[in-house]
């Protein structure tokens, strides 16, 4: 008995076929999904270098979790996206982590980036986390924007408050970038310097973008202060110590967590000695896992981190975002920002590697010790610890 | 604050850190006079000039004469380019002042774009380290980059002054930016005139850079932010007048150091351009010197 193939048979055959293999095709990929987020650094700029190794630090905190698993069996998918430190490109770069990566929870830095972005996180309702911009007004920016690292009136204020206390200086002139990590910031140090007891003889602002500050230096010079405090950003900060020692200005100079970065010696050389630096994040002996994570740098990159401290942050942040990632799975909540934000003020409190404990306030903050080093002979030695 | 040692501190450091400007004037100046081209192209050649002796200096560790050498190559390279295939062929043309001045915005806008595809926008100097040693004269903070820097520019123009008064080269360039046709007829060649006057300003370009990145920092963008001052100080100084640029150059960066003193600091990079803005508005010709104390490139001088 001869069986005929009809050709509607055939067609209807192939389709099935072609359904079968579709729908074997979409069961692995539904099984390898994967928890997005974004994150949106200077990849190129002025502030690259600085964005560069903050990225670096987060790529291998997301290596680290996915080799142990990920997050209950489901790997975490980082987006990095370039913000060149620059308000519009990072809109640019939070629009599309947004609209077309549809990341519920993104990372940023800058001040100037995440007060730009913040509008949009809030319209959209995806969580934006910044981690390392230190604009006092960030913690008011908006019902989805949270800071995981301390803002400028927490070290700025330790260390407006050690230079009166425990340095005994009484003149002080401040010098700023003017833009919104400067200014903000400087205006915290005065008023808590001021408040002390303090005066503040100089209070002058530059263009972040100049590369000569002679002017603004005379100026600083010509009200003669018993010492410095510089908030700028961490490209040009050591021009303008090697400057002001061109100058014959041999004052001591405090800046913030910025200008704890390698660079700074480098470019200003012995113009450095003596600066004081503010550190946010747990030292080797205050934390042990610190001491390995140096060594990991060494080991790949031949050097320590540019701003270690805040690589220590960006390397936990991943860490921040598992745990959402977790508390959602547990609850069987959908991976939205609204979410990601209930997740956030949930579990509140995180027990990070490499920044220890971090609680997330209900007022946007959150609150660490702050470490002082200061340059001795080439090198950032401990001087006190805060709290 | 209207302190002696502090006016006197801002005086020197103002002399000091005006050699750059005052060689960018010059170059800018020079080529004005003799090939009467707005050189706004000169952006792009600091640029290249001080990238290239970056990248040999600090990317490859070449020796810094070499990389002086290599910046000064690529500056000369880069100018003798432009005169012949550009300026050259615009004259041949009759070209109108209009598409020049084009052209050569558009050179400087694209080498700072590709500059910045290469090198980033990161604050680069010419050293590791811009410190130099500080001696204390009568509370004014000398440096040894601001000797450095003032010898070196003061050795360029009386190298420049010799060269135009003294030498044949130097007396076709006068002819020429005198009366261009008239030297023709003379059997001059006005493009070579042009060309040396190029090559001259390249070189000086190529030291001012060189002494700006081991003071302070540039972007891809430095250079055109310069021009401004270069132009500014030509147009006051006296279209020819190089004296009178160089002299400008001077007045201009004791202009703003000294301004801060009055004005807040972060007012003052935008004090170029309202100087600008008043020099074209009220002094289009310059600043006139009385004739006595004028040396202009003249065929009477």
């Amino acid at each position: 008995m001869k069986h005929h193939f009809s050709r509607r048979a055939c067609l209807r055959g192939l389709a099935l076929a072609a359904a079968a293999a579709a729908l074997c095709a979409a069961l692995p990929a539904a099984a390898q999904q994967t928890l997005k987020f974004g994150l949106a650094m200077p990849l190129t700029g002025s502030q690259a270098s600085y964005g560069k190794d903050q990225i670096r630090a987060a790529e291998w905190a997301v290596a680290d979790i996915n080799e142990k698993g990920g997050v209950n069996g489901k790997k975490l998918e980082m987006i990095v996206l370039d913000t060149q430190a620059e308000p519009t490109v990072g809109i640019n770069a939070v629009n599309r982590l947004i609209d077309i990566d549809k990341a519920p929870v993104f990372i940023t830095a800058w001040s100037a980036v995440v007060k730009a972005v913040a509008p949009i996180a809030n319209r959209e309702k995806v969580l934006e986390l910044s981690v390392g911009a230190n604009a006092p007004e960030i913690s008011a920016l908006g019902e989805y924007v949270y800071t995981t690292f301390p803002l400028a009136d927490v070290d700025v204020t330790a260390l407006a408050g050690y230079t009166y206390k425990t340095l005994g200086k009484r003149r002080v002139a401040v010098v700023y970038a003017n833009n919104d990590s400067g200014i903000t910031a400087a205006k915290v140090y005065r008023a808590v310097f001021e408040k002390a007891g303090g005066q503040v003889v100089a209070f002058e602002a530059y263009d972040p973008k100049a590369t000569d500050f002679t002017g603004t230096l005379l100026k600083v010079r010509a009200a003669n202060p018993d010492m410095v405090h510089l908030h700028g950003l961490v490209a040009e900060m050591p021009l303008v110590i090697a400057q002001m020692r061109q100058l014959g200005m041999t004052q001591r100079v405090s800046t913030y967590a910025g200008g704890y970065n390698p660079q700074m010696i480098e470019k200003a050389g012995k113009g450095a000695e003596g600066l004081i630096v503010t550190s946010l994040a747990p030292n080797e002996q205050q934390n042990p896992s610190v001491g390995p994570y140096i060594e990991r740098w060494k080991k790949a990159e031949g050097r320590i981190p540019n701003g270690l401290p805040y690589t220590q942050y960006l390397y936990d942040a991943p860490y921040i975002v598992a745990a959402l990632y977790a508390y959602l799975d547990r609850n069987k909540l959908p991976a939205t920002g609204e979410s990601m934000r209930k997740a956030l003020l949930a579990v509140h409190t995180f027990d990070l590697p490499l920044t220890s404990r971090l609680t997330v306030n209900e007022d946007h903050t959150v609150r660490t010790p702050v470490n002082l080093l200061t340059v001795e002979n080439g090198k950032f030695v401990p001087l006190a610890t805060v709290q | 604050m209207f302190d002696p040692v502090v006016l006197a501190q801002i005086g020197w450091t103002s002399l000091a850190t005006s050699s750059c400007y005052v060689l960018f004037a010059l170059a800018f100046a020079l080529t004005l006079k003799v090939s009467r081209v707005w050189n706004f192209a000169q952006a792009g050649v600091t640029g290249a000039a001080f990238y290239g002796m970056y990248a040999a200096m600090l990317r490859w560790n070449w020796p810094a004469a070499a990389g002086f050498a290599f910046g000064l190559a690529i500056a000369a390279a880069m100018s003798a380019g432009m005169e012949i295939w550009g300026f050259r062929v615009f004259r041949r043309q009759r070209s109108s002042p209009l598409k020049v001045f084009i052209f050569t915005i558009v050179f400087a806008e694209f080498v700072a774009y590709l500059l910045t595809l290469l090198f980033g926008t990161e604050p680069q100097a010419l050293t590791r380290s811009i410190m130099s040693d500080v001696h204390m004269v009568g509370g004014v903070a000398v440096s040894d980059w601001d000797l450095r820097a003032l010898g070196l520019t003061a050795l360029l123009c009386a190298a420049l002054f010799a060269f135009l008064r003294h030498t044949r080269q130097g007396q076709f360039m006068q002819a020429v930016a005198d009366n261009g046709e008239l030297a023709e007829l003379y059997g001059i060649s006005a493009n070579r005139a042009c060309l040396a006057a190029f090559l001259i300003a390249a070189a000086l370009v190529c030291c001012g850079a060189w002494l700006y990145g081991t003071r302070a920092s540039m972007i891809p963008a430095t250079p055109l932010e310069l021009m401004i001052a270069a132009v500014i100080a030509t147009i006051l100084g006296g279209i020819g007048s190089l004296h009178g640029a160089a002299i400008s150059a001077v007045f201009l960066s004791l202009l703003q150091s000294a301004s801060v003193l009055v004005i807040p600091s972060q007012w003052q990079g935008s004090l170029v351009y309202f100087v600008l803005f008043a020099v074209i508005l009220l002094f289009p010709t310059g600043l006139r010197l009385p004739a006595r104390l004028r040396w202009n490139i003249s065929t009477r001088s």
